[in-house]
């Protein structure tokens, strides 16, 4: 779990970068190309708080000609101006298939308030009714 | 019963393919003793306290998204509204990662 900066901070926000390398390349490149990435962050002020190798997956659609790709997830922490030159710099960076960030602090921070919420009110939760059948299409 | 309206809609699939006829169709259906009773849906991120719906979770969001990779109306799996919009954001994020398909090949 990662909420647990402090309020006053306004301008730390944390971002995932989920990127998908090469699948041509071996497991010491993409290391070495997750630590370029990390770096890009760093010089940027920001602070990697995990990162997480998925390994080679199948991609659903091929993205330039690549059937499957390795996905590498960084969450990092830092401002807007530290997404937008990493971005800059990974559109750059030879390797990298596809990439997305978005920002997680809000959501997370969110979901964790209404379970702090619900954790309060002491109401019995009705048993969940059995899902409705299968959908058939 | 008329307040059912919606989940009929969802409901034709399955049954017979009685739905073209229009409101009529619907009131013979009645009379016929057709019309069964319908268990009401709940909307499974409520049930399973699910606050943050993540996209990079592909097994969860599979589940709502049928082999054809499109989003389905709410009335499908009856998620409550606010659910729904958290789920579309989440699997528009996964399409774009490659993780849920555009559109099944």
């Amino acid at each position: 779990m990662i909420q647990k900066e402090d309020q006053n901070q306004v301008s730390e926000r944390t971002y995932e970068i989920l990127f998908i390398a090469d699948p041509n390349l071996g497991e010491p490149e993409v290391d070495a190309l997750t630590a370029t990435v990390q770096g890009f962050a760093e010089k940027e002020g920001g602070k990697i708080q995990k990162v997480e190798k998925w390994g080679k997956k199948r991609l659903a659609y091929t993205i330039k000609k690549h059937r499957e790709g390795s996905y590498v997830l960084l969450t990092v922490e830092g401002g807007s101006a530290l997404v937008h030159e990493v971005e800059r710099r990974i559109r750059v960076t030879e390797g990298i298939v596809k990439f997305i960030t978005v920002r997680v602090d809000e959501d997370l921070k969110k979901a964790a308030r209404r379970k702090a919420r619900r954790g309060d009110d002491k109401r019995p939760q009705a048993p969940r009714p059995e899902a409705e059948e299968g959908m058939n299409l | 019963m008329s307040s059912d309206g919606d989940f009929r809609g969802g409901g034709g699939r399955g049954g017979s393919r009685g739905g073209d006829k229009g409101r009529g169709g619907d009131k013979d259906k009645k009379d016929g003793k057709r019309y069964f009773f319908r268990r009401r849906k709940v909307c499974k991120f409520c049930a399973d306290k699910i606050d943050y719906i993540d996209y990079k979770d592909v097994k969860t969001l599979g589940g709502f998204v049928p082999e054809r990779g499109k989003i389905l109306p709410r009335r499908m799996f009856g998620t409550c509204a606010e659910h729904q919009r958290k789920l579309t954001l989440a699997i528009k994020r996964a399409r774009n990662i490659a993780l849920l398909p555009f559109a099944a090949e």
